[in-house]
């Protein structure tokens, strides 16, 4: 495991910031799947991020403080921390969520069916060797915008790969775990088991 | 219905609500919106209600489960959305309180020219009776709607096949704002 003495963060604080946004939106989307699918590597991540998160919100509380000059930019400055513990409460709850599924034989059937039932719900796709999709990086897919469905994480074979990059390449027998709607999931299926050819043929 | 379905039904609409609101939010501080501010205020006043009603729902359905114990998941289930609902809310009120916020904040959301706005649909409309897909409201208006507001219900995130009806408030980010309410049969000179 790393130490999070060397984890990068990014050193000014809008990137700070909508690292920290990104990473909590991330952490619901991951606590929601790991629920689901009652993955508890999932949850373990989420785990980690929530860890992750609280080191970015100390980072932005330390260079906020640092730039204020006068009472009126640290007037201004608060927003910036309230903003910080607001995003960081979103993790805060995300991370509940996944420990609800570590913590297991609590779960309640209504749960599943609520998540799935959900205007947006998770999927797990399954990408089959004959799909359009195999040796084609995220970026040239762009599932998100021809599909709908957000691809948070992918398992190959025994492997965890959590917020999959632009120029991750997909293989056959990979699984993506994605969120969108019913529809957008049943498309992404149809294009992941070969049966649709084309992406992002729209009109 | 049962205590079950009832149940079901409020934590899905949680979970949706939650998640609309976390997106209204941080739109609202985007655009500098306080009517989305506003919504996300009024949506955070309806989740506690939904949570408290939950909460109730699940002690009754207990006494009739083998394992009473089962229904913690479905109160903290609830709890989870309503915190991260209060944190929607903590968010946008950076919008609404009187404190002028940290240019840092409208900065982290990039020089936009697109607004963030609440429009009503006026009977007679041309909106009304067609679907997103037959309006192609992206690439004649430069709109995206986020949500349709029909009564009480939120369509979140609307795909093509949802249409528009008469009364519906549209949740839009746009570039061209006037030509949407203009569609949407409003009144531009009405604010």
């Amino acid at each position: 495991m790393e130490e999070w003495d060397e984890v990068e963060v990014p050193d000014n604080v809008k990137d700070i910031f909508i690292e920290m946004k990104n990473t909590a939106e991330l952490m619901v989307d991951l606590a929601y799947s790991s629920v689901l699918l009652k993955e508890e590597e999932i949850a373990e991540e989420v785990l980690e991020l929530e860890e992750y998160l609280d080191l970015l919100n100390y980072h932005l509380m330390m260079r906020a403080v640092l730039s204020a000059r006068n009472i009126h930019e640290a007037e201004q400055i608060t927003s910036i921390l309230h903003m910080g513990r607001a995003i960081n409460d979103i993790s805060d709850a995300a991370a509940d969520l996944a420990q609800m599924v570590l913590e297991e034989d609590r779960l309640h059937p209504i749960i599943t069916e609520a998540i799935l039932e959900s205007e947006e719900t998770i999927g797990r796709i399954r990408v089959s060797p004959e799909s359009v999709l195999v040796g084609k990086t995220f970026e040239e897919v762009d599932l998100a915008a021809n599909t709908g469905v957000w691809i948070i994480a992918v398992r190959r074979g025994k492997r965890w790969i959590f917020d999959p990059e632009g120029d991750f390449k997909v293989m056959p027998e990979d699984v993506l775990i994605g969120r969108g709607t019913r529809t957008a999931l049943d498309y992404l299926k149809e294009i992941a088991m070969g049966r649709i050819k084309v992406i992002g043929s729209e009109v | 219905m049962t205590e079950e379905e009832d149940i079901r039904e409020y934590l899905v609409e949680m979970k949706d609500l939650s998640a609309l609101m976390v997106d209204l939010a941080f739109s609202s501080v985007m655009y500098n919106s306080d009517e989305i501010a506003e919504e996300v205020y009024l949506l955070e006043e309806r989740m506690d209600d939904m949570t408290l009603t939950v909460k109730k729902l699940a002690l009754r359905e207990a006494k009739k489960e083998e394992e009473p114990e089962r229904l913690l998941s479905v109160i903290d289930l609830a709890d989870i959305n309503e915190r991260i609902a209060d944190a929607a809310y903590s968010i946008a009120d950076i919008v609404l309180r009187d404190i002028e916020p940290h240019p840092i904040i409208r900065a982290i959301m990039e020089e936009t020219e697109e607004e963030l706005g609440r429009v009503r649909v006026h009977p007679g409309s041309v909106l009304i009776g067609k679907t997103l897909q037959q309006l192609k409201l992206p690439s004649k208006t430069g709109t995206r709607i986020l949500a349709i507001k029909r009564g009480n219900r939120y369509i979140y995130n609307p795909g093509k096949g949802d249409w528009i009806e008469e009364g519906d408030v549209l949740i839009a980010v746009s570039s061209d704002m006037d030509k949407l309410r203009k569609l949407a049969g409003e009144d531009v000179d009405e604010e």
